[in-house]
């Protein structure tokens, strides 16, 4: 750690492409700042709209029901604000503030920057759900991937075994996991396991918590994701165990270990090493197939954006949802690469 | 003191008898008998697919043989017959036994994730139950006695095979064996870093290891062996003194064998 805090303070000693990094990074936080303080305030928006919405919001004002809607938007160094109203004389008015001036966003592209930048506040979520849709996505996907990677080594370890059963029953569970749709595995975790064993997933939880019916659904996918994952996890457990050289089982006997003993102090550590670019791999798949909670309620970054476009009836809402994904797929590349290396040491 | 008076209760350290092995229909060893004194330096030669280092691998349980007898310390410690186990001594005194023997192996087999010193305290901290401070201790002895003092701390991939080897063989000895078994130790290497293999076999052998060498090295096998065994299709076919075996040849194929690699 020390030693990585010392390579890090030495800026001469970075290669080319980590200095390049470093400089678009800041220079991007640098533009933001600028743009958050030159940008328009809430109140300035809110003066600029037209003198029918400010006589009606003025009318409004006492009265406790309200026929036009407010929303306000603020990315700091964007902002946007619309007015509407339903009915008869539907109304529609609204506004991009960016750069320190005001621009109307009722058409062409200044339209379209106001809904991808409303469209992305309302999946990032607000105050309290701020990031709840990518954290539930991320949740899903950790806890899965550790769960399943746990359960995986059981299962490799059962397959490449000697005996003939645990050899049979672990590839029977691959090959079933392996072989039917995520979508089917979650129905029948969520729908048909309560049904036979007659209980419900809200159930597990307080009555009166409202939260029951999406704690229930959590639990539910997080089985079969988990179940799923460890199925695909084993083949890579085992592909990277099978890759180990006959010789270290050998030498490791020679020196008196034992088959636990070799697999937890000799095998497992180098296998570990092989298995970081496939279970990457795994893992950013599994980032994705979690978007398959939409089926059951949950409120990923999916299911949020199917909720958006149902009611606003536009198709762009899944634009920012695809690049909420690259990013954080993209975090995550990052990081494997940086376990790849740290773990490759002594290569 | 206690090793004194066990090695005077036992008259072969390792004894096999009628030892046979093979992998299917191949036959790959022949009724070897082997008789192994403490202290006793033996090297085996022979053409390559004699069984070699079968019997070695053998007799440290990397292969299951066929049948025969295998006595460690004139304990019988494995009896089968046409595949069948008719006699094995139970699990622990096996593991017991089978520590009796340190193995280095051709293509060394170090642990690519452990540090030479890591590679040294494994086993005796896991296996002999020694407190890591005595393990780094002793390991740390056994580095310089092979000369790498300045490669406690390296990982074995930065060494050079001549090193990675002398790693190997401190790394059994670590584990105080009383029989090293070297299974061709310097097939694997460039042909200047042989020698430096080489001398620190010989430092154990001058003291008083008991050792049982595979080795295509002739120039070694004369020096420092007590005994010379000729092995060829899986039989012995003469066995004796270095000296007399070398320049005085009986058996047809030894002389041919000699007559190819000197």
């Amino acid at each position: 750690m020390k030693d990585y805090l010392k390579k890090l303070i030495n800026i001469r000693e970075w290669d080319r492409s980590a200095k390049t990094t470093a400089i678009v990074v800041m220079a991007v936080v640098l533009l933001y700042i600028v743009l958050s303080i030159i940008n328009v305030s809430q109140s300035e928006m809110l003066n600029n709209a037209s003198a029918e919405v400010k006589q009606m919001v003025d009318d409004e004002k006492d009265n406790s029901r309200k026929r036009i809607t407010i929303t306000y938007n603020d990315f700091k160094a964007i902002s946007y604000l619309s007015f509407t109203t339903s009915g008869a004389k539907a109304l529609n008015e609204a506004y991009v503030g960016f750069a320190g001036k005001i621009f109307p966003a009722d058409e062409g592209f200044w339209k379209f920057t106001g809904q991808m930048v409303n469209y992305t506040y309302r999946m990032l979520g607000i105050k309290q759900n701020f990031l709840h849709g990518v954290k539930l996505t991320l949740l899903l996907t950790t806890l899965s991937i550790v769960i399943g990677f746990f359960f995986s080594i059981f299962l490799a370890l059962g397959k490449i075994s000697a005996n003939v059963i645990i050899s049979k029953l672990s590839s029977a569970y691959i090959f079933f996991f392996r072989g039917t749709p995520l979508l089917i595995q979650l129905f029948v975790v969520y729908f048909s396991v309560p049904g036979i064993f007659g209980f419900s997933w809200r159930g597990l939880f307080d009555i009166s918590d409202p939260e029951a019916v999406y704690k229930g659904a959590f639990i539910a996918a997080l089985i079969a994701f988990s179940l799923n994952s460890a199925a695909y996890c084993a083949e890579i457990v085992r592909a990277a165990i099978q890759s180990i050289d006959k010789g270290q089982h050998e030498a490791s006997k020679t020196l008196g270990l034992g088959y636990g003993q070799t697999m937890t102090h000799i095998i497992i550590p180098q296998a570990t090493r092989r298995m970081i670019p496939p279970l990457a791999n795994e893992f950013i798949m599994m980032i994705k197939d979690v978007s398959l909670v939409f089926a059951i309620s949950l409120m990923d970054i999916t299911t949020i954006s199917k909720t958006i476009m149902t009611s606003e009836g536009s198709y762009l809402v899944f634009l920012p949802a695809l690049v909420i994904y690259l990013i954080v797929t993209a975090i995550f590349t990052w990081i494997f690469g940086k376990m790849e290396e740290r773990l490759s040491v002594y290569e | 003191m206690n090793k004194e008076t066990q090695s005077n209760e036992y008259k072969y350290l390792i004894r096999t008898e009628k030892l046979c092995k093979s992998f299917g229909h191949l036959e790959v060893l022949k009724d070897v008998d082997l008789s192994v004194r403490k202290g006793e330096v033996i090297c085996i030669i022979g053409p390559s697919g004699a069984g070699k280092s079968t019997y070695l691998r053998s007799l440290i349980h990397l292969e299951e043989i066929t049948s025969g007898k295998i006595f460690v310390q004139d304990n019988l410690f494995l009896h089968r017959n046409h595949n069948r186990t008719v006699h094995r001594v139970p699990a622990d005194q096996q593991k017991a036994m089978l520590l009796e023997m340190g193995m280095v192996f051709q293509r060394f087999n170090l642990f690519p994730h452990r540090t030479v010193l890591e590679n040294l305290i494994l086993a005796p901290i896991l296996i002999r139950k020694k407190s890591r401070t005595d393990a780094v201790a002793s390991a740390a002895k056994l580095i310089e006695r092979v000369g790498l003092s300045d490669k406690t701390d390296v990982y074995p991939s930065k060494l050079s095979g001549g090193q990675q080897q002398r790693v190997a063989i401190a790394r059994a000895l670590a584990m105080e064996p009383e029989i090293m078994l070297f299974d061709e130790p310097t097939s694997a290497l460039d042909p200047e870093l042989v020698g430096e293999v080489l001398a620190v076999m010989r430092d154990l052998a001058d003291q008083g290891m008991t050792m049982l060498c595979v080795t295509h090295e002739m120039g070694f096998a004369r020096e420092v062996a007590d005994r010379v065994v000729f092995m060829a299709d899986g039989m012995i076919l003469e066995e004796g003194e270095p000296k007399e075996l070398f320049e005085n040849p009986k058996h047809e194929k030894l002389k041919n064998f000699l007559k190819n690699v000197l």
